[in-house]
């Protein structure tokens, strides 16, 4: 009945890292799906796909810095402009750093940015130009995230004796 | 590293963002270079172990129900809303009888409109969708059937022997698609050809009517997809849609609409 629900739940649990913070990220995009619907322009089960993960993804967004601000915190800023692939927040799911590290804890470790270009493009297979609208960011933006959040986790991949 | 330029490119051909053309010549490219053989072998297995160690989730059933409740408690708001403001004009237009009376069917109403908003918003989105894709799809089939009337576009293989044409799609699809022969209804086969429809590669089969060409566009429907029938005339072409359990049919043909009605229905008898 609710379309979609899989690949919105998806998004925000590796958005979130957590799974009331994604349920509750859910709930309010659907809600805001349902206000929006009159200015949703869509031609295919794709492009509604990639709408409705734009405005989980807005959702999310929103969520983490009104966070912030309630927390009245600066202790971590993954910025649009961050530099650094990698977030070493503390807080991740994953907090605990075993020796062994694996794709999936590597992936939690990724900053944002570079994390949700790798979950729109591998495991939910949209295009550049997609994660470009789901984003907010450029096309050529998108291709060098993902370009450097794979080599990233290669590194990882690597390091476990895969490849 | 011996040339960085190709690393985004390995990238986007992988990604499948390149034109057939460019993926074409960068693959050519990559079977004469290690360093590029390296670069899109460590890539692929990147991606299997992805695919093999990040899961995607499943929604959980109480979220789902969290959200069926969030929506319809929102129409609510909206209807109630909606029919205060009728109340207020219906009990100023009675003069003032019984003002302040509030009727069951006020308190009813909005109920109910809510349950309905949720389910029209929802599926209205469906049918919208399904409607947008049809026309998409059409819009394909009509542009690979015109393209066929082309000079040496027709067919791949071309054959009216259903038993050379059927085998020539093995090992260039996933699925075999069934060949009739319908010369003895007076519509014999052609040929075969691969085409690219729907973001798929599909068999289309080529029929004839003396001067007038019939091409029958099918692949299997995925797991319970089924719609109605469809028929649709574009450019002077006629398009007519239907699903089997196990196939998507298009058939797109300029002959006149009882024949092709005919062809429809000796196609669907013989599957």
């Amino acid at each position: 009945m609710l379309p979609h629900m899989d690949a919105a739940y998806t998004l925000a649990r590796y958005w979130t890292r957590n799974e009331q913070d994604a349920e509750d990220i859910v709930q309010d995009a659907y809600l805001r799906a349902l206000r929006y619907f009159d200015g949703y322009r869509g031609e295919s089960e794709a492009s509604a796909r990639a709408w409705l993960l734009t405005i989980v993804r807005n959702t999310a967004y929103t969520a983490r810095k009104r966070g912030r601000a309630d927390a009245l915190t600066t202790e971590y800023d993954d910025t649009e402009h961050s530099l650094a692939a990698v977030d070493d927040r503390p807080d991740g799911p994953q907090q605990q750093r075993d020796a062994k590290e694996t794709l999936g804890r590597a992936l939690d470790r990724l900053a944002t940015e570079f994390r949700e270009v790798i979950v729109l493009r591998e495991l939910q297979g949209l295009s550049y130009k997609e994660i470009s609208e789901v984003t907010g960011v450029p096309v050529g933006t998108v291709m060098s995230r993902l370009s450097r959040a794979r080599a990233r986790l290669q590194e990882v991949l690597r390091d476990e004796g895969g490849v | 590293m011996t040339h960085p330029g190709y690393e985004s490119q390995v990238d986007l051909l992988l990604d499948g963002e390149l034109t057939p053309a460019d993926a074409r010549e960068l693959e050519a490219h990559i079977t004469g270079c290690a360093e590029c053989t390296r670069l899109r072998d460590e890539r692929l297995a990147l991606r299997a172990a992805i695919t093999a160690g990040v899961p995607t989730f499943q929604a959980p059933d109480t979220l789902r129900d969290r959200v069926r409740a969030t929506l319809a408690a929102a129409s609510a708001e909206t209807a109630s809303a909606e029919t205060a403001r009728t109340e207020r004009a219906g009990a100023e237009a009675r003069a003032r009888p019984r003002p302040n009376r509030v009727s069951l069917g006020a308190l009813w109403r909005p109920m109910a409109l809510a349950a309905s908003l949720v389910i029209v918003a929802v599926g209205s989105w469906n049918l919208a969708l399904r409607q947008a894709n049809h026309d998409r799809l059409a819009g394909e089939v009509l542009a690979s059937h015109v393209r066929s009337l082309m000079p040496g576009h027709l067919t791949d293989v071309p054959s009216s022997d259903q038993h050379t044409v059927k085998p020539w799609f093995n090992g260039k699809l996933d699925y075999s698609p069934p060949v009739h022969d319908l010369a003895a209804k007076g519509y014999p086969l052609l040929g075969g050809r691969l085409d690219y429809v729907n973001g798929r590669p599909v068999a289309v089969l080529t029929y004839g009517r003396r001067q007038h060409l019939i091409n029958v566009f099918l692949w299997p429907t995925t797991q319970g997809q089924s719609d109605a029938p469809n028929a649709r005339d574009r450019q002077g072409y006629h398009l007519r849609h239907w699903t089997t359990p196990e196939y998507m049919y298009w058939v797109a043909s300029d002959l006149n609409l009882a024949e092709l009605q005919d062809f429809v229905r000796l196609l669907q008898q013989a599957d």
